[in-house]
């Protein structure tokens, strides 16, 4: 009986052996926190799980360089290159020639790009159709010339032609076929193509070998959708994940840091974390209310609770490091002259602030340590914690008082003032996004800088709609955090990685596994 | 037996509308917004509006209730809210994972966890009761998520004779079954706790009876006594356990999938209520509810096997 057992284990094992060592190919395993994919479609996806895929199956017009969030590094990609008129409202875009979508689906021509480009200023196909407002025309000159028009100059027009939400050019063929099934069946020209997608489970990408800056020397990619950190973080330390998504914790990355063999990347771009406060709720409609809520909130003691190696302080309502994002003056952590405030306005004993809060372990803990620096100045917020979904719809109905959001936008001032706060974005109206302060003392600066054509002068702007947003207590800088990712070091990106505009890596034709 | 399935699978019929009912009204009482997880924080209200529309989700709740149920009554699930997917292909492709898993759980929990109950009930008070009492008092007490890790940690990483990622690979039925051991073992060894339990009370309560001290006294071989004349009558009991275990099973094959992230039911549930996917989530109610009346049929049709007593024609 024993010599049995010990024969099936051998043999056992031997198999197990020989499994583990029967492919050649060069495989990059990636686990990512999420348990399925939300969609691939790239004018509509804005998922951390999506992001970084996007960035492996498409391209811009012009791309951020791999490894860079930054858009002064942007370089030319399906672009080869091209002029401007000198009032700067026509742009003529040369297109590289021979580049081919993945599959049979061609190649890439002009109309694939008015295509694409109309496709993503339209907000019945894309969910970044007002970054394309100002553009009046796009139109094809022949097969590899693309000439757009705008109404007025825009700070940044590179950046919505570059790999990242509308910019990306899909195959007009596929799109038309394939209709909704597009948003599962992605299909561009990017290094790698979707060639398989399990629900709930994994995307496998294979190598497209007709890529127009050469063959990827990975063969197969295989993202894997682990949502449990646990299963995650285990599976990259067995070795069956090469790439792992990293936790925002400090204690995280100090413990992956030590391990032999893995490399920790915590990269830009930063989320930041901004309490709103709804101005319409009494007694908070108060301004000296407000400060007192921006004086008691300690964003020192904030990042030091979330760890230097992932946090960093704010210094505006703007993340830090966007194209006109401006050193404000924030209300000074004062937890006396709070009490004064509150006293003055009628509440020297305090007073209740309801919010409603997602049970999202990282961004609770962050509210928890809100509510207790809060408590110090007498403001006693009562949390009503809910599921992340009904959150979500929650508070875009207007329901809580004050709001913790956190989030990352297109790297250009404009951007996170026009969602967060004009008004026009105002939470539970028809044309809402995201301002659920019911801020709008800087909409005149923030719609007057979208259409400046001076650089200085549009600095200036934007710099003026962040003091009067701090000003006025819109909401209340806390902290900002950036991205974790952790590989093993027999993984190469090919380039440094110190951002992601897709927050992840981008995987190229250069990234190699040993 | 076959009237016997089919008046049970008919009074199923009320079983099943009421639970399709509840969750119908339970996933819309539920606040949440299919829309955030399909066109991401950014759109506008208006985008979300039309997409509301153009779903379906905008009509009268009634009308909505009238259009799944007529669905349903045709057999079909519908699609996906976020992936547009016919839910039948996403419910086929995960269901034998489930089915697999929760057979070899079945067969781990019973195959350890009889023969254990038996035992110490056999040795009363001595070493292997003592032993069975405590195995079966930490299965009870450990959740199953806690159990996986720890077994994760043990023979995926430490030992690394398993795979810590249990999914699917096709072609390669021996790396599914390897992929299936950790699993099984964790949910299985969950059952073992009850089962053993059910099994030892039961036949404590059977050797003390008088049939059993017949059984001695004519001279009848020991383990006779135990397995032909006692067990036997144990077998009811631990087969109701081993039936409504099912459903447990089901439930907790829920973390079970998500720590050793197989694909499966349970999975699939959990992502359908994080991204408010009704039709989906709806789909797989319909899925887990038959599921269980189904389980329960076996279970009954399984009393007439194991108790001539019980009839079932």
């Amino acid at each position: 009986m024993k010599r049995h057992l010990l024969a099936a284990t051998a043999a056992t094992m031997v198999l197990l052996a020989a499994h583990s060592t029967a492919s050649a190919e060069s495989v990059l395993n990636v686990g990512m926190a999420a348990a399925d994919v939300g969609q691939l479609d790239p004018h509509r996806a804005t998922t951390t799980q999506d992001k970084p895929v996007v960035s492996w199956i498409f391209n811009g017009l012009v791309r951020f360089k791999p490894g860079s969030a930054s858009l002064e590094e942007l370089e030319p990609d399906l672009a080869e290159k091209w002029e401007k008129s000198a009032d700067g409202l026509t742009w003529t875009f040369h297109l590289r020639k021979g580049v081919k979508f993945h599959g049979d689906w061609g190649e890439m021509t002009s109309d694939d790009v008015v295509y694409s480009l109309k496709r993503a200023a339209d907000s019945k196909t894309s969910s970044f159709a007002s970054d394309y407002a100002p553009v009046a025309s796009i139109e094809a000159i022949d097969a590899h010339t693309v000439k757009l028009v705008l109404k007025n100059p825009i700070p940044a027009l590179l950046g919505i032609v570059a790999n990242y939400h509308g910019g990306n050019i899909v195959s007009k063929k596929a799109a038309e076929a394939l209709g909704a099934d597009f948003r599962i069946k992605p299909v561009g020209t990017g290094p790698f193509a979707l060639t398989e997608y399990k629900s709930n489970e994994s995307l496998t990408f294979t190598a497209h070998k007709g890529y127009f800056r050469g063959a990827p020397k990975i063969d197969k990619i295989v993202y894997r959708f682990i949502p449990a950190d646990s299963a995650r973080d285990l599976a990259f330390t067995s070795g069956e994940l090469d790439v792992v998504y990293g936790r925002q914790d400090q204690r995280w990355v100090e413990r992956f840091q030590k391990e032999n063999g893995v490399v920790v990347e915590v990269v830009r771009p930063s989320e930041l974390s901004v309490l709103h406060i709804n101005q319409t709720k009494k007694p908070f409609d108060d301004i000296r209310v407000r400060k007192a809520i921006a004086m008691a909130i300690d964003s020192k003691q904030m990042v030091a609770f979330k760890g230097a190696a992932t946090a960093i302080a704010p210094v505006s309502v703007v993340p830090v490091g966007y194209l006109g994002t401006h050193e404000a003056k924030l209300h000074p952590h004062d937890v006396a002259k709070a009490k004064a405030l509150l006293a003055e306005a009628g509440f020297p004993n305090g007073l209740p602030l309801k919010v409603i809060q997602t049970s999202l372990p990282t961004m609770l803990n962050s509210m928890q340590i809100v509510q207790a620096q809060l408590k110090q100045v007498g403001i006693d917020m009562q949390m009503e914690v809910v599921d992340h979904q009904s959150w979500h719809a929650q508070i875009r109905k207007d329901l809580s008082e004050a709001n913790y959001y956190s989030a990352a936008r297109f790297p250009v001032a404009d951007v996170y003032l026009q969602q967060f706060f004009h008004s026009r974005s105002t939470v539970a109206t028809p044309t809402a996004v995201t301002n659920f302060s019911h801020c709008k003392v800087a909409d005149a600066e923030i719609d007057a800088a979208a259409i400046e054509t001076d650089a200085a002068k549009q600095k200036q702007l934007w710099a003026t709609a962040q003091q009067k947003i701090v000003d006025d207590v819109c909401a209340v800088p806390m902290f900002e955090q950036l991205q974790v990712w952790a590989r093993h070091t027999n993984v190469d990106w090919g380039y440094k990685f110190e951002g992601a505009m897709h927050l992840g890596p981008v995987v190229t034709e250069a990234t190699s596994k040993k | 037996m076959l009237r016997f399935v089919i008046k049970r699978l008919l009074t199923a019929i009320p079983t099943l509308w009421a639970v399709l009912t509840t969750v119908f009204i339970l996933v819309r009482v539920v606040p949440g917004d299919p829309t955030i997880a399909i066109l991401g924080d950014q759109a506008s209200e208006a985008a979300r509006a039309e997409l509301r529309d153009k779903l379906g989700l905008a009509k009268p709740i009634l009308a909505q209730y009238v259009d799944f149920m007529s669905q349903i009554v045709q057999g079909d699930l519908g699609r996906s809210l976020s992936t547009n997917r016919p839910i039948t292909d996403d419910v086929l492709a995960v269901l034998p994972y489930t089915i697999e898993l929760t057979l070899a759980s079945l067969l781990v929990g019973t195959v350890i966890g009889v023969p254990l109950g038996v035992l110490a009930a056999e040795k009363r008070d001595g070493f292997a009761d003592w032993f069975a009492r405590l195995f079966s008092l930490a299965g009870v007490s450990f959740p199953a998520f806690v159990s996986g890790i720890l077994l994760l940690i043990a023979f995926a990483v430490e030992l690394r004779w398993f795979p810590v990622i249990s999914t699917s690979k096709p072609g390669d039925p021996w790396g599914r079954f390897v992929a299936l051991v950790l699993p099984s073992l964790n949910l299985g060894l969950l059952m073992v706790a009850y089962v053993t339990r059910v099994t030892r009370s039961g036949m404590l309560k059977a050797l003390g009876e008088d049939y059993v001290r017949t059984a001695r006294a004519k001279g009848l071989p020991h383990r006779i006594v135990v397995w032909r004349h006692a067990f036997r009558n144990v077998l009811v009991p631990v087969v109701t356990v081993v039936g409504l275990y099912l459903g447990v099973l089901i439930g907790n094959a829920v973390l079970t999938e998500i720590v050793f992230n197989r694909p499966g039911i349970g999975k699939l549930i959990v992502t359908a209520l994080n991204q408010r996917d009704y039709s989906l989530l709806q789909g797989l109610m319909v899925v887990s509810a038959f599921a269980i009346v189904v389980a329960n049929i076996l279970t009954d049709l399984t009393y007439g096997l194991v108790d001539p007593r019980v009839k079932t024609s």
